[in-house]
Order: structure tokens, then C-alpha cells, then sequence
């Protein structure tokens, strides 16, 4: 079997791009199974999204805890220890990564076994070229993880146009996702792996059964005040929201209206963004009335 | 694989399940994670491809009392909820079977609040155990399709007239796609004749009364013990649709799955989608040498008590794993599994194990745990007290939450 677990964020499209390698597995003449798994989601917020392939009956269910195969939609989620994307990926398997750093890097800065493949491609650059702005990367990364999963490049596009369909993308979109996704395929140096693969046994543990607590631990609530701080956002944007006092007007509308309550006011009633917290929504920028707030892509240096 | 099936999500299945049996009316109300059956089912009236009536409520509590209402009418209908949905319509789950009047409710399962969680375990739709409603648990995308169709078939019968629960996961099934066959829609015509009852037809020129007040408890009695035996002649009807199902479509489907039963001496019992990693369980341990099996549950009421007496005894022990909790008392399912058993000189020891609340995982190291128990019992073991399935990693991840949250 192959396990393949996708990671994104809300907005990125990884459940779709699960279900593009899912579509393209089935229609290859293998069992698959594709699930998504979020809370309460917003866009932005990390989700992950679970493909198997097998070639027979698949007797598994639920999140995947050994990946053979990763895949990443935006570098940033590598730093979040809630997301922890490369936890527990086969000693031998597959890192696909959109970034625009080398493989080499990635393989350095996160202590990469030498025996797992890293491919990373700038997908958002060649997205934003392709289709004129920063889109889903769908189909990108669903080809991407078929390419690895030694899926025919024909039956994955077609896998593309049929998942795009199925979600109601107009047929000019759903071109220039085939052109995208054809990119992407051209740079693909993967060796894929086979399905055959036993994959890695999951890690001995050993069982604790709890005891009753003390009811100030045992029972579902939170005495920390404010830990939500705690809880850096500021990892979710990828455009990043800049105010120009010289245009501002102290308004206060985007202080008003930002859903993460990541803008200030100063004792000069100057509005501030707190980048650690601000999920490049981009709601002020839409809200302000004198155009003051601008956007500008996040770039992530090392 | 088969050409004709396709990739589906059980609450697409589930969507489809309405669409095939022809549901002509669909009172609705959104609650995850079932939201997508309403919105598919919605989009089908609304372009034409179904026929009737798709109505919004405003609560799980006015859904049903609406569903029960239009079936006293004569409708064909279909709705579906989850969780909390399920509770609030609690009150109206029992007045609308007790006016016996049968329509398909599908729920999808999550956990109860509190705390609040959106993952699945079973004790939503427990709650409903005695509700007078028939219960179908899925462990498959498939299987719920199929299991809509067997519903209406088995609640429509005039021996039953009974509404009808279909249970699966939430996200392990209803996100999760997987490939389906849809039933042919002429076949389905045939499995399913119209609706035509003659015990309950409110028309505008046709008025009578339904739902009764009665004073007297030997009235009272009287209607109450025939919801009880329609219930319980659900279980030959149950049959007759089975037979009658496999003949149109290929796939029979009993009160029960057995998954490699034929020479178990040791057997996991377990309901739902979670059943899926325990068959995997049986098979590897059988690559061990252990000769195990696994008894699925699916039809729980009417509770088929005698299968399942007939599967399990003689055999050497027995685990019940619960995904629900009674708490103050434990699982729910193995009662009931101890007490179809009760009184037979072959009844195996019986243990008890709660897994997966909340969606929680099913480790190997988990179900390794419970076929040792059985081992041990089986060699002559006393049967260990009832245990939580759960393990070292989940407790020290729990700590440090507990820490966040600033607890010691
Ligand atoms: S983009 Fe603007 S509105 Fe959105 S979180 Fe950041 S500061 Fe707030
Ligand atoms: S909305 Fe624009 S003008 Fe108003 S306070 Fe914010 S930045 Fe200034």
C-alpha cells in the first residue's frame, strides 16, 4: 500500500489535491480511499488530507501516521509544531515540498534522512505566472503526488479536469490548472515509489490507561488566561498587510473590523499590525477606505 | 476494481441513497459533519433531478416532527443529522415512531458534547437505542447506499412501519471517499414498490387523527407493545429484504458481518467504521498464528440477540470493543452481547474494552492488548475489569495540553 498525506492550509486546496491523486489511482484500476481531516476551519488555518492505494481491499481508515509519501503546500507549515508535516515519514519515502528554497536546504535545515527523496518546486511563483494570481495549488501538488505514486501523467490530468469540474471551476480555470499541472509534471525529477511497498510498521507503544483526576485538571476547561497569543498565526500568511500612515486617516476601521484583533491603536490613535498574530486575511486591506493598507508577498528567509 | 463504481464520500452515498429511492420530501437542518448530504440533496431539487419538496427548518426538533408528519401523509421521506442535532430532536424520535409511520434518518456520528468535539464515537446515536426507530450501523460507503434502500424496504413493510436510523462515522466515513456502486435505478424500482400505507394517509379530504392522547394504561400498553413487535418482526423482514436485495444486486448483507468467523475461537466484536482497522487487526494476527475473528453489528435494533448468540457461543472468549461510554456503567453494546448470551452452557467469557471516543485512534499495540486478553482468558484466565483503550504517547501529548491550559 501507499500512503500519501498532504498538508496545507485552508484555501490551498490539498483535500482536492488528495482527491486528484484518489480520482487517479481509482481510475488506474487501484483501490483508493481519500479523506480530509480539519476542525473549525478558516481559511489559512493547517489542514491535512489522507490518499491510500493499494491493489487490494484497503483496511485502514483515518489519518495517517507513516506516510510513505508528504506532501506540502507552502514551506512556512515545516516550522509549525502543531502540523509537524514530516513526522513520521518512511525512512525511504518522498518529501514534495512547494518552495522556492532547494532541496538541499530543506534537507539541512529540518535534519532530512539521506535515504528520503526531497523535490521542491516553486508551484506558488509558477501558479502565480500560469494563472495570473496566487491560486489553490490543487492541481500542481495532485500531480505532483501522482508523479510519485507512478501514476501515468494522462490519467492524472485527467483526474485534475475531473476533480476542478467537480467543484464547479468554469472551463477556462479548469485549462489553465492542465497548464499548470503540466509545468509542474516537466520539472518532476521523482522516481516513484511502488504500491507495492509494505510501508513501515506503525512505532511500538505502550498502552496508560488514566486515572481519575484531581477535578481541577480532570475536568474540560482552561485556567491559563490569555494563552491565545500563545498561538502564532502570523505562520498562516502568505501576503502580508502593510499600513501607510501617510495615507491613513485613523479611521479605525481596520482596527474594527480585523477578525484576529491584530491591529493596535497607539497613544497617537495610529493604527499597528501585529505581525505575529496577523493571518494575512487581508480584510483591512479590502476595508480601508483611503486605500492606506497594501499588500506584499511574504517572502520567507531562512 | 469494478468499472462502474466510483469515488464517493459516505455522505454522498448517503445523498445518493435519498436520491435512488425516490425521497419526495427532505425537511432539513445543517450541523457538521452531515452538512453535505442536506447540500447535495438540496441541489438536486432545486435543478430537477429529484422531485418534491426540500424544506429548511428551523431545528433538528422541527425536522423531525415535519419528516414524521409528512410519512402520516403518505411521502416517501429522507433526513439526516448528527450529535447534538440527534439530542435536540430527541423528544420527536419518540413521537414519531410511536405514530408508526416509517421514514430514513441518517446520523452521522460524533462524539456528545462536553467537551465539544466533531470526531465520532457512538453515544449520540446510543442515546436513540429506545427510541422506537430501527438502527443500521455502516462500516462502509457502500454499505450505506445499501443500507437506505434495505431501510425504506424493511421500514415500509406492513408488518413494520417503523422509521428507520442508518449510522455511520463522521469524517472516517462521511468525508471519506471511497469507491461505490450505485444500484441501478430501474432494479431499485422493483426493491422498492411506491409507498401506498393504508394505516396512515392525512388528506385534506381525508381527515383522521393521528399520535392519540390516551388515558388508561391498558390502552397505553396495548400501543406501545405493538410498536415492541413490529420492531421485533423487523427481523424477519430484515431477511426477506436481504434475499431480495442480494437477488437485485449482488451484495447480501446480514444482522451481522462475519469477517474470517468460520474457525475463530477468539473474536473482537465491534460496530461502524472503526471495524475496518479491526478486521486489519484479525488478519495480522492471524499471520501470528492466533485463530481470531472479528463479528461486525450492524442491524442493532430490532436487537438480533439470537445471531449473535448463535456466532458467538462455543466459542473460547469474547472481547466487546464499545466505542461509546455509559458512564457509571461502561459500554453499552457488551450488555447486550452478556445478555443474548446469558443461560447458555456455551457462552464464552465476555470482556469488555472502550476504544476510539472521539474519534480517537485504534493503535496495533491497542488491539495486541485485547488478543492477549483473550488469549489468557481463553487459556483459563479470569476476565480482566473493563478497560480503556488507550495509550503512553496520547497520555504525555494530553499532559502537555493539560499544561498549556495551565493545569498541574
Ligand atoms: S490581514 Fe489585516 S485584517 Fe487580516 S489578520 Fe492581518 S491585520 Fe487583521
Ligand atoms: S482603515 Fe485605513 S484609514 Fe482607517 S485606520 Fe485603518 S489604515 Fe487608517
Amino acid at each position: 500500500m501507499l500512503r500519501v498525506r498532504f498538508h496545507g492550509r485552508g484555501g490551498h486546496g490539498m483535500k482536492t489535491a488528495s482527491r486528484i491523486l484518489g480520482t487517479a489511482a481509482f481510475r488506474s484500476g487501484l483501490f483508493a480511499q481519500d479523506s480530509p481531516v480539519y476542525g473549525a476551519e478558516r481559511r489559512g488555518a493547517p489542514i491535512a488530507a489522507f490518499t491510500r492505494i493499494d491493489r487490494t481491499l484497503i483496511l485502514e481508515r483515518g489519518a495517517i501516521a507513516v506516510p510513505d509519501i508528504v506532501v506540502i503546500a507552502d514551506d512556512s507549515l515545516l516550522d509549525d509544531p502543531l502540523v509537524a508535516p514530516l513526522s513520521g515519514l518512511a525512512p525511504d519515502g518522498i518529501l514534495i515540498l512547494n518552495s522556492a528554497n532547494p532541496p538541499e536546504a530543506v534537507r539541512e535545515r529540518y535534519s532530512i534522512p539521506e535515504d528520503v527523496r526531497v523535490f521542491t518546486l516553486d508551484v506558488t511563483e509558477i501558479a502565480q505566472r500560469i494563472l495570473g494570481h496566487r491560486a489553490a495549488v490543487s492541481a500542481a501538488m495532485g500531480v505532483l503526488s501522482c508523479r510519485a505514486a507512478g501514476i501515468a501523467d494522462d490519467v492524472a490530468l485527467s483526474a485534475v479536469r475531473e476533480e476542478l469540474g467537480e467543484i464547479g471551476l468554469p472551463e477556462a480555470l479548469i485549462r489553465k490548472n492542465e497548464n499548470l499541472a503540466r509545468a509542474c509534471l516537466a520539472e518532476a525529477d521523482v522516481t516513484p515509489l511502488s504500491v507495492d511497498r509494505l510501508g513501515a510498521p506503525e512505532p511500538a507503544v505502550q498502552l496508560s490507561v488514566p486515572a481519575y483526576d484531581d477535578p481541577t485538571v480532570g475536568t474540560p476547561s482552561v485556567y491559563a488566561p490569555g494563552n491565545m497569543p500563545l498561538r502564532k498565526t502570523g505562520g498562516w500568511r502568505t501576503v502580508r498587510p502593510v499600513i501607510n500612515l501617510a495615507l491613513c486617516n485613523q479611521c479605525w476601521i481596520c482596527f474594527v473590523r480585523c477578525p484576529e484583533g491584530a491591529i493596535s491603536l497607539d497613544e497617537k490613535d495610529n493604527p499597528h499590525i501585529d505581525y505575529d498574530h496577523c493571518k494575512g486575511c487581508l480584510i483591512c486591506v479590502e476595508e480601508c477606505p483611503t486605500k492606506a493598507v497594501a499588500e506584499e508577498k511574504e517572502v520567507r528567509t531562512w | 476494481m469494478v468499472s462502474s463504481a466510483r469515488m464517493m464520500t459516505g455522505n454522498m452515498a448517503a445523498a445518493w441513497g435519498a436520491r435512488l429511492s425516490g425521497a419526495e420530501y427532505v425537511p432539513a437542518y445543517p450541523i457538521t459533519p452531515q452538512t453535505e448530504i442536506i447540500e447535495t440533496l438540496s441541489r438536486w431539487f432545486t435543478d430537477g433531478t429529484m422531485r418534491g419538496k426540500f424544506v429548511t427548518m428551523d431545528s433538528e426538533h422541527s425536522m423531525v416532527t415535519a419528516a414524521g408528519a409528512a410519512a402520516a401523509a403518505g411521502a416517501r421521506v429522507f433526513t439526516a443529522t448528527s450529535s447534538q442535532g440527534l439530542l435536540y430532536a430527541m423528544e420527536v424520535l419518540f413521537t414519531v415512531s410511536g405514530w408508526r409511520v416509517p421514514f430514513v434518518l441518517v446520523n452521522v456520528s460524533r462524539g456528545l458534547a462536553s467537551p465539544i468535539t466533531l470526531e465520532s464515537d457512538h453515544n449520540d446515536v446510543l442515546a436513540a437505542r429506545d427510541s422506537g426507530f430501527l438502527q443500521i450501523h455502516c462500516e462502509t460507503c457502500q454499505e450505506i447506499v445499501d443500507s437506505i434502500l434495505m431501510a425504506y424496504r424493511i421500514g415500509e413493510d406492513a408488518r413494520v412501519l417503523l422509521p428507520v436510523l442508518v449510522n455511520m462515522d463522521g469524517f472516517t466515513l462521511s468525508f471519506t471517499r471511497e469507491p461505490v456502486i450505485l444500484p441501478d435505478a430501474e432494479a431499485v424500482k422493483e426493491y422498492l414498490p411506491p409507498y401506498r400505507p393504508k394505516h396512515a394517509f392525512i388528506r385534506a379530504s381525508h381527515p383522521m387523527a393521528q399520535g392519540i392522547a390516551v388515558l388508561g394504561g391498558f390502552i397505553y400498553s396495548y400501543f406501545r407493545y405493538q410498536q415492541h413487535l413490529a420492531a421485533r418482526n423487523a427481523l424477519a423482514v430484515h431477511e426477506e429484504a436481504a434475499v431480495d436485495f442480494e437477488r437485485l444486486f449482488g451484495r447480501r448483507y446480514g444482522f451481522v458481518d462475519e469477517y474470517r468467523m468460520e474457525d475463530a475461537e477468539l473474536v473482537i466484536v465491534m460496530s461502524n467504521a472503526m471495524a475496518t482497522r479491526g478486521k486489519a487487526a484479525v488478519n495480522r494476527l492471524r499471520e501470528k498464528g492466533m485463530r481470531i475473528g472479528l463479528l461486525r453489528l450492524r442491524v442493532t435494533r430490532p436487537w438480533p440477540g439470537e445471531a449473535i448468540s448463535a456466532v458467538l457461543a462455543g466459542r473460547k472468549a469474547v472481547a466487546v470493543l464499545d466505542q461509546n461510554i455509559a458512564p457509571g456503567a461502561g459500554g453499552i453494546f457488551v450488555t447486550e452481547i452478556r445478555s443474548s448470551l446469558y443461560g447458555r452452557k456455551d457462552a464464552p467469557p465476555v470482556l469488555s474494552y472502550i476504544g476510539g471516543l472521539g474519534g480517537k485512534e485504534i493503535s496495533t499495540a491497542e488491539f495486541d492488548q485485547v488478543a492477549d486478553d483473550l488469549r489468557r482468558v481463553a487459556a483459563g484466565g479470569d476476565v480482566p475489569p473493563p478497560r480503556l483503550l488507550y495509550t503512553g504517547p496520547e497520555a504525555e501529548k494530553l499532559h502537555s495540553l493539560l499544561h498549556i491550559a495551565g493545569k498541574e
